[in-house]
């Protein structure tokens, strides 16, 4: 993937902002959500939103880490846009009459770690290992389960809202690329191994344990609500062939550890992996909630109403 | 408004000279150029007009003029009296030590006091017979033949001066920032600067874009008054305690019967103030000390993680202007306050649209948004020898010597010119040694009969040399957009150094510097 030029990117942002307001949230169209669609379509929602909202906050500590002015305003303004997802998917299950008031979906709880490692850590790490995790999760979470949602989900509203949506992520996709052959360009083998210096972080290994549960957990749910788990396994395929597609991309170390781990991930038979990793589902799905601090208030930042 | 040292925050934007009517030229062509000169034109009835005014008289000239294009005395002061007002700087320090006022009523004072105190001046000095109210100078030029500066006024009046002062101010014009949309917004719109005193804000939904100087300042009164206020916010700034105190009766009675304790409490708030340089102006240990009081100020008025992210700044501390509130931070925390720091994608009919996809509505904006710097043109064209524009030869940033004259614009002086600006001091130490220094000119124009006093180009090219030098090792220089940088990081803006050096450098009219005819 060719390198793209940042400073045009930020332009291009900017001239292609829209507002929850550009949707006519009660239009017709709320009635083709089938009753055996409804519950499964809840809790994938409650899902996708917590996604939008993890990656909000990781861009957020991209931003504080950025190289350039431009990619730390760039990284802002993904930051705002992560929420503008999170609040109209919000805004999609208000419409579908999924929310109770102004209730917030409970995240499950490997989501609830992310978070807690993310409010706690990520501003701290340096920023190729988020600018490497974050294209992962999008590509393949986000991808995979707005490619499904399309294709379930009959509303207009709806695809009015992930056309919008996946306007914004493809922009995402390519700056992240573009991010991660930039931390790789003319790496020296010794370069490359300071980058991976951090994996000897503790606070990172604790960002590896909460997020590694959770790529399972969330494969597990994908399979619950229907879609097929190869969907996603394409999804992770493509990180691999895009981030790899260059030498400067295949050089960023971080690069080669998420490639791998997707590998570990695609790979069912893989019973080292698989069965440990398991075993952290089920065993964070023992936490009880009460065991966990309160939520940090940039969660409480959600809302689906336009205005305020 | 506040502040120290050079100013409030602003936003930097080329000003273009503005365009004369052509009713006002018609009647200037009708009108006889031939005016008969004063000693001296001064432009600004501000702080630094009138503190040249004063100097002036008390170094026996008295043939001035000063040309304000208000009806008002009181430049910045007049125009900053949003609610919460105040200066930065200790009123002690943020005055002239050749008019002492013994009697502020607090250590940090107000916009209305220290406006009473310019009136004072003005009274205390008898300069109101000089000021010629409501001239807008539209255009300043030299005769070099008969070594006369003429200042054109937007009704066509022209008035002539053998040396001028331009003491228009840097932070004398405003306008409403160019976000998207700001025209479609239908509810009220005001500019810090320009307050509209007659809006009530009860029961209203109320914005403040910006926290700078001024936006710190109106967000704690605004939050008494507004039903709900959302403040947007771009950069935090660094914020320290504020040493606020009403003065006790014994202290304004000490002042007043014994000047010299006055002049004691200056001198200990001036160093003071000069040790601050050590933390602000250059990246040193006292640099972390300085962002660790400001962090520790930040979390104990702060309790909230995220609350607390969203003010740390990610700049070394003096990179932009250091806030200095104790009402800031639990201003923005009452249940009816909110901070916002989405950026803001565009203004709309109803409010203000912010990146996450949100429409906040409200009934009036409150633009905290600073002032429009020039940092390469002139408030208004200047001309000297030749033909010579003064805006054209800014274009790159502005330069000058010693931040007070311009080779080919002879005869004229400039407060706050380029690189004058202090990030760690009274504005007012600074604008002494400017005042001092242009009635040394001044007075050699007028004793040895000069048409022409002009500071010569490779004096002012090794000068601008040695402070751009100094500039770079400087935190404004260190990374962080500010005003006080042009687009291209060049800074016309800031002095590299203590008060103490500035005033050295003016201490001295090196008569070799200048060429005379």
């Amino acid at each position: 993937m060719a390198s793209i030029d940042l400073d045009k990117m930020l332009a291009k942002i900017k001239s292609t902002q829209w507002a929850l307001s550009d949707i006519d949230w009660d239009a017709p169209g709320a009635e083709l959500i089938t009753e055996e669609q409804w519950p499964k379509l809840k809790d994938f929602m409650a899902d996708l939103m917590w996604i939008e909202h993890v990656g909000a906050r990781a861009f957020a500590a991209m931003a504080k880490k950025a190289p350039t002015d431009t990619l730390r305003e760039i990284y802002t303004y993904f930051h705002a846009e992560e929420q503008r997802h999170a609040n109209a998917e919000m805004a999609l299950m208000k419409r579908w009459g999924m929310l109770e008031g102004d209730e917030i979906p409970e995240p499950n709880i490997n989501l609830r770690l992310v978070i807690e490692w993310l409010d706690r850590y990520s501003d701290e790490m340096p920023v190729y290992v988020l600018g490497t995790v974050v294209p992962m999760l999008e590509i393949a979470l986000d991808g995979a389960l707005c490619t499904f949602l399309l294709e379930t989900v009959k509303d207009p509203v709806c695809h009015q809202a992930f056309e919008k949506i996946n306007d914004d992520e493809s922009r995402h996709l390519g700056v992240g690329f573009s991010v991660m052959e930039m931390q790789g360009r003319g790496k020296t083998f010794i370069g490359a191994t300071k980058m991976l210096a951090p994996l000897l972080d503790p606070r990172l290994m604790l960002g590896i344990a909460s997020y590694v549960p959770l790529l399972n957990k969330m494969r597990d749910n994908i399979i619950t609500m229907g879609l097929p788990e190869e969907r996603l396994y394409a999804a992770m395929a493509k990180f691999e062939k895009i981030g790899g597609r260059t030498e400067d991309g295949r050089r960023n170390p971080w690069f080669q550890v998420i490639r791998q781990h997707a590998k570990f991930v695609v790979d069912r038979n893989n019973r080292a992996y698989h069965m440990p990793v398991d075993g952290m589902v089920k065993l964070t799905g023992l936490i009880p909630r009460r065991a966990l601090p309160a939520v940090p208030s940039w969660v409480k930042e959600l809302t689906y109403q336009p205005t305020a | 408004m506040t502040t120290s040292s050079a100013s409030p925050k602003k936003t930097a934007r080329k000003t273009a000279p503005r365009k004369r009517s052509a009713s006002a030229k018609r009647t200037a062509a009708k009108k006889s150029p031939a005016v008969k000169p004063v000693s001296v034109l001064i432009v600004g009835a501000g702080f630094a007009g009138l503190g040249m005014a004063i100097r002036l008289k008390q170094a026996g000239i008295e043939d001035f003029a000063i040309l304000e294009r208000s009806n008002a005395v009181g430049g910045t002061w007049r125009d900053n009296q949003y609610p919460g007002a105040a200066c930065d700087i200790p009123s002690n320090l943020y005055s002239y030590s050749f008019a002492p006022n013994p009697n502020w009523s607090r250590s940090f004072s107000g916009s209305e006091e220290i406006l009473g105190y310019i009136h004072h001046l003005v009274a205390e000095f008898k300069l109101e017979s000089h000021i010629r109210f409501q001239k807008n100078v539209e255009d300043l030029s030299f005769d070099e033949k008969k070594g006369v500066w003429t200042a054109t006024t937007d009704k066509g009046e022209k008035f002539a001066g053998r040396a001028a002062v331009m003491a228009q101010g840097p932070l004398s014009n405003c306008s409403f920032p160019a976000i998207t949309g700001i025209e479609d917004f239908k509810g009220h719109k005001i500019h810090s600067a320009r307050w509209d005193h007659d809006y009530d804000f009860a029961g209203k939904k109320v914005a403040v874009i910006g926290t700078g100087a001024s936006g710190i300042q109106i967000i704690p009164e605004l939050v008494k008054q507004a039903k709900h206020l959302k403040v947007f916010q771009r950069t935090p700034g660094w914020v320290m305690p504020r040493p606020d105190f009403a003065t006790p009766q014994w202290n304004k009675k000490l002042f007043e019967k014994l000047p010299a304790s006055q002049q004691a409490m200056r001198n200990l708030l001036y160093w003071t103030h000069e040790s601050m340089a050590l933390a602000v102006i250059w990246n040193s240990p006292l640099t972390r000390v300085a962002e660790r009081v400001a962090r520790l100020h930040l979390r104990r008025q702060v309790k909230d993680r995220w609350l607390r992210r969203q003010l740390t700044p990610d700049f070394t501390i003096g990179c932009k202007r250091v806030l200095v509130s104790n009402d800031y931070y639990p201003a923005l925390q009452k249940d009816n306050a909110k901070l916002i720091t989405w950026p803001i994608a565009r203004l709309s009919e109803k409010g203000i649209r912010t990146v996450e996809g949100i429409e906040h509505q409200v009934d009036c904006i409150v633009f905290a948004t600073g002032f429009d710097v020039s940092h390469s043109g002139t408030p208004f064209p200047v001309k000297g020898r030749k033909g010579r524009v003064l805006g054209d030869e800014w274009q790159g940033g502005a330069q000058a010597y010693k931040s007070i004259n311009v080779s080919g614009y002879p005869n004229l002086y400039m407060t706050f010119g380029p690189n004058s600006g202090p990030g760690h001091n009274s504005a007012l130490v600074y604008m002494e040694s400017q005042l001092d220094y242009a009635v040394k000119g001044v007075q050699k124009i007028l004793q040895e009969d000069l048409k022409v006093l002009d500071v010569k180009e490779d004096v002012q090219r090794k000068h601008n040399k040695t402070m751009q030098k100094r500039l770079a090792k400087t935190n404004w220089n260190s990374g962080c957009k500010s005003w006080y940088l042009t687009e291209d990081g060049f800074n016309a803006t800031m002095y590299p150094g203590f008060a103490t050096q500035y005033a050295a450098q003016m201490a001295d009219f090196e008569e070799n510097d200048y060429e005379t005819a």
